[in-house]
Parts: structure tokens; C-alpha cells; sequence
């Protein structure tokens, strides 16, 4: 068997694994280990990456700012932050058919305006979202799969971690991406807020109505949000302001959090422990699947597979728009199963120069920066497909009486919006890059 | 027929100017001189995985046959090497990289690198300085937040009352961008890649020795190269050593030109200090070499002598 | 264990936000006007700074929180798995998978901390220190050394009370997706 059979062998073999409810983690450093034993031949390998790359994946700077977002969730909904936001959202959207979610879906827009996480903006909202979602009876799928693409706003809405790991591996500038991923971000917002309302008109029974909220309590629920706000700016105006580092934004949200928190009595030893020990699972399962897809990602490469298939690709004379195509869907296909920032850590590199050589019509900058908010779409939606989404699991072990297979019944509509919107973006490149071009 | 698969790792993308025009030509000369029995895998970007600081050990344990990594991510590991980041050492990269591999083959080869088969040895072109404040004196420094690239530039940088914050190369843009950082040392070579000249406009180059350096070694698993034939060992011998490492030196300051002019295209200040005023900035960086001398010195080497006779290589080859 | 990774990741909390501030009171008195106005509050500003090596501290620190966070997920069950059949199949065959994972896990965490062993002695012959502070790199290993074995200890216990659990009339009755986690 040669190397690229192994590597071909392996993804079944990975897919496996995990329906056999394997941790997903867990599954990827197995395969990924036995993989690259086979492949080279006995243990020695294994055991040599095995001496330090367990301490420097944990010990990372940049994927500090993790645990570090996660941590300011939880403070903030110690504090009450992400209720009033939740709230202001609320009020003005909840008496809609299907308000309720759709506030959560707004609420995660404004969420992910600060938070460069997708997996704790779908966390820190599922915490406020998910109870209320439960008391007017929304179904536990719609619920679930709600929060877990609202969540993905938070790397489409910029800041996005994902966007500054694109722009160092095609050396392209970050500002100018973060200012492109604007209006697909509003975009995907506003499409998932209409998903929800052709569900409601589909099941018009799936949940209740709210009460209609009078202005005047409206604007103060949006007067609520003052600390959020003073917090938002404090973080964001901070990053744009040059006092600190995205990390470091992290760092003082999760201690501005925390003091507003302690000045609404909310910061006692038992919820600075309760954080704690939430904090502690997400960042430990996040940490042992960043750990596995290193392990599997190193592996494919070593198997030449997706060296292999992207120079398939050229090699068959395509015209750009359908190598573009094939390219988005592969990245939709290996988003099934794949965590999204090894994802792109291991294909850009491969993908970028294909696509730099492809005549679109636009400059290399452009074309560089229109393929990178792609990218960051359908790796997006990577982690709301089924098997392997990673909002999926964060929202679904919040609510634990619902079955992991209503969420991913819930999500096709969203995945399906989120296919729609691609389609559109990839089509008319000038939609993304419209406020590049207006400001630069 | 291909015999031999070697792998090479590396951390940078593989459109980088040194893996495009410095370890792609490696390792063609290495396949075309097999006549195709050896065949180079190149991994770009640390697709094998790990990071920077794990590449060094991949060449000793065999994760990966062969890398190309900054000596100075491992900081205490190989002294010696240390002593063409001295501040003000270094006048171009070909004398130096040739005077560093002459004193590798001379102390190193059997001591610090013993586990590891070095193919080659190099230093960039002129390490600088680029800033949002322009900087003609060492005074200048004083106050500003600077990125050093080195152990011993942080330690000048620290000296002459700059703030030397630590963060990895590809943080550098947004941090300039957003005025973290004040400035960043690194050569011309790396700036385009960077988006520098657009973050910052002041660049300060300095004439005779460059404000520092960093060194790069090219290190091949060492039972993978016993485990050559004599034939094939030949070939990789001959696309090794003073010659390689000379071309890589000479190869990399190349690509400092492009970049530099983009920052003229900007229209940026570009600062050329003086040999006088250079002078001022070496003297200034005198209690840096004597830290280092007391440092080397407690680990029981002659630091003093290394200094000297580094100077005296880079003087020979200069010629 | 969790615990004590939480307050190290609040140390690091304040270590940041104290850098940061140090940071930005420093720049503060190098501002002209400051200067001018009140010499003296400028001179005690420039005193102030970020912490040295913050960003070393950060990286040695959240090695051992996410190593002392490990343990905690796999007691209560949160690592991310997809249940699509457990539905479908026995109880008893799916206590038999949670078994063999939990197996699995002991046995890989076993190795993981056998080999940061490794490490952290190569790293003390090597001598290899960090880039600003210049702290030997292993102390930073021997933390999340010491996290690793707790977290070894703790998955080969789980793993016990599985194999226990599963053999007739034995302890740990609930399986994980019994409980509703998943
Ligand atoms: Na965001
Ligand atoms: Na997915």
C-alpha cells in the first residue's frame, strides 16, 4: 500500500471512529499517530513529536486567546451582559413570528463584533439564548441549530481569528480582509434571521409568540446594554486603538467582565468556580481536538493527499470558475470532518497558488482577498455540518435533552442559506469587496 | 530510479523568497545530481507539524530528514552561534555566512551540533530597524516599544532604553499596524511580506555593520545521511558546506533589494546612518558584548576570542 | 485540578491587563504634553512598563491550564463525540464502546505524559531557555508535566470504573449517554 493509499485509507477509517462515538480528538491523534507510523515505518517518529508537541500545542500565544473569550463569556453572563444583549434583541425582535430566535441570531451578530471565536460566541449566546428558546417552545433542534450558525458569526464578523491566521499563510493585509468580511458577515445574519422565518411559516406551530414589548421598554433594554457596550468598546476600540493584542483584548474583556460582574454582586467564590469549571471542559475539548487535528493534519500531508489532489486539479485545464467551485466544495466536504483552523492551515498553503494563477477578472490583491472571506465562509459552515461541526457539539452539550441528531436536522436549513450565500459571493465578487475598493 | 525520499520541513510558505530561491534550488541540485535517485519532499509552512522552536529536533529525531530553521529559536542550545547576532558583527551576508560556517566546521560541528548533520550555515542580509518615529541616534530608541528578532538584539534594545516586546513574526503587522509596537528589527528582505513599508515609513539602515543579525542553519537528519550510499552521499556533500552556505547568504540579502525599493515607491524616509554615526551606535552597544563575553565565558567559552576571531573571518571573506 | 488551571489562567488575566495597562501609562509619560505639564507624574510613568516576558509567562501558563483542564472534561464526560447511533444500539454495546475509548484515552495519556517526560529532560540537557526572561523552557515542561500525570491518573481511574461498570453486578452505573451527556 503506498503512502497516498494509506492517506485515502484514513478517512474512512477516521469517519469511523467517530460514529462509533470515539472523541473526536481522540480519533484524529489515533489515526493521525497509527497513520504516520505506517508510514514511516515503526514508532521512532511517533515518539519524537510526541516529546514536544503535546507542550507546544497547548503552549500557544496566539491560541490562548481561546480559553482566555471563553473565560470573558462566562464572566459576562455572570454579569448579566449577554441576557441584556439578549434581551435588547429581544424586545424589539421577539414578538415576531420566530422573534425569539432571531434575537439570538442578533445577539450573536453583536457578540461576534468583539469575540474572534466562533466557538465561544456559540457558547457564551447558547448560555443566555438557550433557556428562553426552551420557554416559549422552540424545538430543541431549532433551538440548538439557531445558536450553532448564529455562533458562526462570530469568525465572519470581524474580528476573526481565522482571518489573521489567512492573511499571515497568503501575506495579505488584515485590515483590508477585516473590512471585506463586513458585509458577507451582515449578509450571513440576515440570511439566518430569514431561515428562521420561512421555518416558523413552514411549522407555524413550532413555538409561541411573544408578547409584543412597548417602546418604551425597548429602549431601555437597549439602554441595558451600556456595560456591553462599555465593554465592546473597551475591547474592540482597544485592538483599533493599538493599546493591546487581540490575546490582550481577551485578557482585559475577560477581567472588564469580570468587575462589572463583582459590581452587580454576581461574583461570588462558587460562580467564579462555576466558570471556572466551564470554562475548563470547553477549553479542554477544544485543546484535544486542536492536539488531533495537528497529529492528522501532519499526517495527510505526509501522504501527499492533498499535495496530490490540488495538482489533479490544475492539471485538468478547468476554466477558474469551476476550479474555484470544485475547490469550495472540497473545502465543504473536508468541513464535514474537519476542524476548521487545521483546515485551513493545511489547505490554503495549497490551495492559494492555484487560485493566484486563475484569471477572475480582478487584481491579485482582490482575488487574494475575495478567496480568503470564501474560505472563511465555507470553513464557517464547516463547523455547523454534520458529523463533525464544532458549534454543533458546544451548543448540543449545553442542551442536553436534545439529541445530537435533531441538531443536525436543525442546521440543514442554515447550511443551506449558507451554500445559497456562497454561491451569490462567489458569482459577484464585487459584493465583498465593494467597501475595499470604496475606502482604499 | 528514485532510491531515496528525503523530507524537507520548513515553517515558511513555499512562495517565500529563501524557500522559492534558496532551499527549491537545494533541492533541485540534489535531485538533478542523483540523477533522480533522490527525491526531495518539500513541506512548506510546518505541514509536518510542531512548530518553529520543534524544527531542529525533528532533524535529530527523524520526523523530518532534513530542515532549515533560525538557530536562535532554541536560545542557549548553540552558544557560539550567537556570536554573529551580535549587534554591529555582521557587514554583508556572504563574508559572514562563509566566516560562520568556517568557525561551525572549527567548534561546533562536534559540540553543540553533534547530533545533527549540518548541510549549511547562513546569516540574512542587514538587520534594521523600521519604526512609526524616525531613529537616527540610540536615544531615539528610548521609550519606543520594538520587536527585537534576537536574544542579543533585545538585550541592545534593553540597553538603550527601548521596550523589547516579544511576539512572533507573523504578529508583527497587525501590532505595527495598530501601534503595539512602535517598530520591528528584521532585514528588507522580510518587510514585503510583512506589508511593513505600509504599517511604518521610517526605516534606519546603517553603513559597515548591520545592527544585527540572525543565523540559520540547513541541518539534515544525521542517520539518514549515514544511510546514504557513498555515491549518494557525494551528492549531497557537494551541494553542502562553505559553498551553499555562501549562496544562501548571498541569495537572501539579494531579496532585500525588491524590498527595499517598495519602500522608496512608497515614498517612505529611508534613513542611511553614517559610518560615523553607525560608530556611535556600536559603541553604545558595548555593554551588550560584554554581557555576552561574561555570559560565554561562565559557560567556559572564550568569548572574547570567538568575537575576535569572527571579526578577522568576516574581514578575510570580505575581501 | 481544574481549579488550579483556572487560577492560573487568572494570573495570566492579570499579568496581561497589568502589562498592557504598564504598557500604555509608560507611552503615556513619553507624550509631550505630559512631559511638559507634570514632569513628575512623566518620570514615574517611564518607570512603568509592560512585564517583562508577559508573553513567555502567558505561553508557559496556558501549557499547564489546558493539561489541567484535560482531566476535568474526561471525568464529566464533555468531550466532543457524535452519538448518531447510539439510538441504535444496545445499552450494553454502547457501555462496551465507552469502555474501549476510555481505555484508548487512559493508554494515549499514559504515552502523552511518558514522552513530555522525554522531552523535559531533553530540554534540561540542552540547556534551552526562553528568548526574554530566559527561564530554562523546562520548568514550562515540568508544569504541564505535573498536569499530565493528574490528568494520566485521572482517565486511567475513569477507565477503571469503566471496565469495573461493565463487568456484572459491577460500580459505575451510568454510562455517559445514559446520564444525557454526549
Ligand atoms: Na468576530
Ligand atoms: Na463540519
Amino acid at each position: 500500500m503506498s503512502n497516498f493509499d494509506i492517506g485515502l485509507l484514513s478517512l474512512p477509517v477516521l469517519m469511523l471512529l467517530i460514529f462509533l462515538r470515539m472523541p473526536i480528538g481522540l480519533a484524529m491523534l489515533v489515526v493521525g499517530l497509527g497513520g504516520t507510523a505506517m508510514i514511516t515505518g515503526g514508532w521512532t517518529v511517533v515518539l519524537a513529536k510526541l516529546k514536544t508537541e503535546t507542550f507546544t500545542t497547548f503552549s500557544s500565544y496566539s491560541l490562548s486567546i481561546v480559553p482566555l473569550f471563553l473565560l470573558m463569556g462566562q464572566f459576562a453572563t455572570l454579569g448579566g451582559m449577554s441576557t441584556s444583549l439578549f434581551n435588547a434583541a429581544e424586545s424589539w425582535l421577539g414578538h415576531r413570528r420566530g422573534g425569539v430566535a432571531m434575537a439570538a441570531v442578533g445577539a450573536c451578530a453583536g457578540f461576534g463584533a468583539i469575540c474572534g471565536s466562533s466557538l465561544a460566541t456559540a457558547a457564551t449566546m447558547g448560555q443566555v439564548a438557550l433557556p428562553e428558546l426552551r420557554r416559549y417552545g422552540y424545538p430543541g433542534g431549532l433551538s440548538t441549530a439557531t445558536l450553532a450558525a448564529g455562533g458562526t458569526l462570530g469568525i465572519l464578523i470581524p474580528p476573526s481569528v481565522v482571518l489573521v491566521i489567512y492573511a499571515i499563510l497568503t501575506e495579505q493585509n488584515i485590515a483590508k480582509l477585516f473590512l471585506s468580511a463586513f458585509i458577507p458577515g451582515i449578509l450571513a445574519a440576515v440570511g439566518y434571521i430569514l431561515t428562521i422565518s420561512i421555518y416558523m411559516r413552514v411549522f407555524p406551530s413550532a413555538a409561541q409568540i411573544r408578547e409584543r414589548v412597548p417602546y418604551g421598554a425597548r429602549f431601555k433594554a437597549l439602554f441595558d446594554v451600556w456595560p456591553v457596550l462599555l465593554v465592546f468598546f473597551l475591547v474592540v476600540g482597544g485592538i483599533y486603538l493599538g493599546w493591546f493584542t487581540p490575546t490582550e483584548a481577551a485578557a482585559i474583556g475577560a477581567a472588564g467582565t469580570a468587575i462589572i460582574a463583582w459590581a452587580n454582586r454576581a461574583l461570588t467564590l462558587k460562580s467564579v468556580a462555576d466558570s471556572i469549571l466551564a470554562t475548563a471542559s470547553s477549553t479542554a475539548m477544544i485543546f484535544l481536538i486542536v492536539l488531533g487535528a495537528g497529529f492528522f493534519n501532519a499526517f495527510l500531508a505526509l501522504t501527499q493527499v492533498p499535495q496530490e489532489v490540488s495538482s489533479f486539479i490544475v492539471s485538468q485545464g478547468y476554466s477558474p470558475w469551476l476550479v474555484l467551485t470544485i475547490i469550495l466544495l472540497l473545502y465543504l466536504v473536508f468541513g464535514c470532518f474537519m476542524d476548521s483552523l487545521s483546515m485551513i492551515l493545511l489547505t490554503v498553503p495549497i490551495f492559494f497558488p492555484i487560485i493566484m494563477e486563475l484569471d477572475f477578472g480582478l487584481t491579485a490583491e482582490e482575488t487574494a482577498i475575495w478567496f480568503g472571506i470564501l474560505v472563511l465562509i465555507v470553513v464557517e459552515v464547516g463547523l455547523i455540518t454534520p458529523p463533525v461541526g464544532m458549534n454543533l457539539f458546544v451548543i448540543n452539550s449545553m442542551a442536553k435533552e436534545t439529541p445530537i441528531y435533531h441538531t443536525y436536522r436543525g442546521v440543514m436549513p442554515f447550511v443551506t442559506t449558507d451554500v445559497i450565500r456562497v454561491g451569490i459571493l462567489t458569482a459577484f465578487p464585487a459584493i465583498t469587496l465593494a467597501l475595499m475598493r470604496l475606502l482604499y | 530510479a528514485q532510491e531515496v525520499t528525503l523530507k524537507l520541513h520548513q515553517f515558511l510558505p513555499a512562495q517565500a523568497n529563501v524557500p522559492k530561491y534558496v532551499l527549491d534550488v537545494w533541492a533541485d541540485n540534489v535531485e538533478k545530481g542523483s540523477a533522480g535517485r533522490i527525491k526531495v519532499e518539500r513541506y512548506p509552512s510546518m505541514q509536518l507539524g510542531g512548530k518553529p522552536p520543534e524544527l531542529i529536533d525533528q532533524a535529530i529525531d527523524g520526523v523530518a530528514d532534513v530542515v532549515w530553521t533560525v538557530v536562535g529559536y532554541t536560545p542557549g542550545r548553540f552558544p557560539r552561534t550567537e556570536v554573529f547576532e551580535l549587534p554591529f558583527m555582521v557587514t554583508t551576508a556572504e563574508p559572514a555566512s562563509r566566516a560562520y560556517w568556517e568557525m561551525f566546521e572549527k567548534y561546533m560541528k562536534d559540540e553543540e551540533f553533534k547530533d545533527v548533520h549540518i548541510l549549511g550555515t547562513w546569516v540574512h542580509g542587514p538587520g534594521m530597524i523600521h519604526s512609526d518615529k524616525p531613529v537616527k541616534v540610540p536615544a531615539d530608541l528610548n521609550g519606543m516599544k520594538i520587536r527585537g528578532a534576537s536574544r542579543t538584539v533585545n538585550m541592545l534594545l534593553a540597553e538603550l532604553g527601548a521596550e523589547s516586546v516579544g511576539m512572533p513574526v507573523p504578529a508583527v503587522p497587525e501590532a505595527l499596524s495598530k501601534g503595539v509596537i512602535n517598530g520591528t528589527t528584521i532585514p528588507w528582505e522580510v518587510t514585503a511580506a510583512l506589508k511593513v513599508p505600509e504599517l511604518v515609513h521610517n526605516h534606519t539602515e546603517f553603513t559597515g555593520q548591520a545592527l544585527y543579525d540572525v543565523t540559520f542553519v540547513l541541518a539534515m537528519n544525521k542517520a539518514k545521511y549515514e544511510s546514504l550510499p557513498d555515491d549518494l552521499k557525494k551528492v549531497v556533500d557537494d551541494n553542502s558546506g562553505m559553498e551553499f552556505s555562501a549562496f544562501a547568504g548571498k541569495t537572501q540579502e539579494f531579496y532585500d533589494g525588491p524590498a527595499r525599493e517598495l519602500a522608496v515607491k512608497a515614498g517612505n524616509n529611508i534613513i542611511t546612518l553614517s559610518a560615523e554615526e553607525t560608530a556611535k551606535w556600536r559603541e553604545a552597544a558595548q555593554p551588550v558584548y560584554d554581557t555576552w563575553i561574561a555570559d560565554m565565558d561562565s559557560k567556559g567559552y572564550d568569548g572574547k576570542a570567538l568575537i575576535e576571531e569572527a571579526q578577522a573571518l568576516i574581514q578575510k571573506y570580505s575581501k | 485540578m481544574a481549579y488550579l488551571g483556572g487560577i492560573v489562567l487568572l494570573a495570566l488575566v492579570v499579568i496581561t491587563c497589568l502589562s498592557v495597562i504598564g504598557r500604555n501609562l509608560n507611552s503615556l509619560g513619553h507624550l509631550p504634553f505630559v512631559e511638559n505639564a507634570v514632569p513628575g507624574l512623566a518620570g514615574m510613568l517611564r518607570a512603568l512598563g509592560s512585564i517583562k516576558g508577559d508573553f513567555e509567562l502567558v505561553e508557559a501558563g496556558i501549557a499547564f491550564s489546558i493539561m489541567a483542564f484535560l482531566p476535568w472534561c474526561q471525568m464529566t464526560g464533555r468531550h466532543a463525540t457524535v452519538d448518531v447511533m447510539t439510538a441504535f444500539i444496545p445499552s450494553r454495546a454502547n457501555r462496551f464502546l465507552d469502555l474501549v475509548w476510555d481505555v484508548l484515552f487512559a493508554f494515549v495519556m499514559v504515552v502523552i505524559t511518558w514522552r513530555l517526560y522525554v522531552g523535559m529532560t531533553d530540554k534540561m540537557r540542552y540547556g534551552e531557555t526562553t528568548f526574554l526572561l530566559q527561564f530554562p523552557i523546562w520548568w514550562a515542561f515540568a508544569l504541564c508535566l505535573l498536569a499530565a500525570v493528574v490528568a494520566t491518573l485521572v482517565t486511567v481511574y475513569v477507565a477503571m470504573q469503566r471496565v469495573a461498570g461493565f463487568l456484572p453486578g459491577g460500580g459505575r452505573p451510568a454510562a455517559k449517554h445514559e446520564a444525557g451527556k454526549s
